[in-house]
């Protein structure tokens, strides 16, 4: 493993602005990216490499939630029950990961980075939103200020035990592979489960950093976050992240989007290889 | 309080505790790279600090629950910090095993 010198520190600090860039675009966090950075590009072990992507997770997932709260699109009632599921599949992800070799975890890496590429140039787009104000929506679901409505929309939620069963996956792959899982929430709570692309992301959000922290602890006990590494990517995700916020509303998304695709493609290619070797 | 106040409050309590662990990791990480193993008790501060903000968040809402009397939130939202526990508790059974 590299010793961290403060060279390295700073490389990790480009590395982590660079993947926090990309995330905070893309609206993916920068897991996907920052792990093979550190994995392949900087030669940390791939355990090491999502902790510390875990770590940057919770730091982005606290900063997030803090500046949206209050424009209620996170969905904290129905959040809370979905972390029931997302917890006790990143602890069971977090200890599993300790028995699986780093050929396995790569090949795993390279084919969820895989679905991941697809689902960001083919996601699902439904509305769900129902426009009257006052209408019901039940126990858990919600109700928000839509611009694209014009107004305060309600939504309904639908098919609970899917959504239990994609958070549990989201939290189990979360801590096997270091990144945040909203890339599978999101998708099914948007197409099946009845929640605005806009609510889905931001309960997803505000759920990471709970994930996260499950599954980081059981890291941490085990020594693999680098405290020196650690801090350099969660400040250099933080001021990726800042960046990326800022310029998505004024960048092309949809051609953006079809780039990073395909760099996340190659991303599970190269990934994939070396878990091959 | 209401929803909305619950929202604001733990957003408060979010970037609070997210901001003192940069700090913590920016000053523990420019110590230890000026003396090397120097800033280490202040990095590990820091990322304490950064795990223990979404728990926080859950004990908060967990207050808050039984304030309002929402016994089956109440239960959901114990389950949630219990897993975090129980994974911390099962990360050090497991670590001794190794």
């Amino acid at each position: 493993m590299p010793i961290v010198t403060p060279a390295l520190a700073l490389v990790i600090f480009a590395a982590g602005a660079a993947a926090g860039g990309l995330g905070a675009l893309l609206g993916i966090g920068g897991g996907v990216f920052l792990v093979p950075l550190l994995n392949i590009g900087l030669g940390f072990p791939i355990s090491v490499a999502a902790a510390i992507s875990l770590a940057t997770v919770i730091a982005t997932s606290s900063t997030v939630t803090a500046g949206k709260a209050g424009q209620h699109l996170m969905n904290f009632r129905f959040g809370m029950v979905l972390e029931v599921a997302t917890a006790a599949g990143s602890v069971l992800g977090g200890l599993t990961v300790q028995m699986l070799a780093q050929s396995t975890l790569q090949k795993l890496f390279g084919v969820v980075t895989g679905a991941i590429a697809v689902a960001t140039v083919a996601r699902s787009r439904r509305r769900n939103v129902i426009l009257d104000p006052n209408a019901d929506p039940g126990r858990l679901g919600g109700r928000f200020h839509d611009e694209e409505s014009g107004g305060t929309v309600t939504y309904q939620i639908k098919r609970i035990p899917l959504a239990l069963g994609a958070s549990f996956v989201a939290g189990n792959v979360s801590s096997l592979l270091g990144i945040g899982g909203g890339v599978i929430k999101v998708p099914v709570l948007n197409g099946w489960c009845g929640m605005p692309l806009r609510a889905a992301a931001a309960t997803s959000a505000f759920m990471i950093g709970v994930t996260a922290t499950a599954g980081v602890i059981v890291y941490y006990v085990n020594g693999q976050l680098l405290p020196t590494a650690a801090a350099a990517a969660i400040l250099g995700v933080q001021l990726g992240s800042f960046f990326g916020l800022k310029a998505s509303p004024h960048m092309a998304i949809q051609s953006l989007k079809l780039l990073l695709a395909v760099v996340l493609g190659a991303v599970a290619v190269v990934m994939f290889a070396r878990g091959m070797r | 309080m209401s929803d909305a106040g619950l929202e604001l409050l733990i957003g408060r309590v979010l970037r609070i505790g997210v901001t003192t662990s940069s700090i913590c990791l920016a000053a523990g990480l420019l110590l230890s790279l000026v003396v090397p193993g120097a800033g280490l008790m202040l990095l590990n501060v820091g990322i304490l600090l950064l795990i223990a903000t979404p728990a926080a968040r859950v004990v908060l809402s967990i207050v808050e629950y039984v304030i309002a009397r929402d016994w089956p939130f109440t239960l959901l939202t114990t389950i949630v910090l219990m897993e975090l526990v129980a994974g911390a508790v099962a990360a050090v059974l497991f670590h001794k095993k190794l």
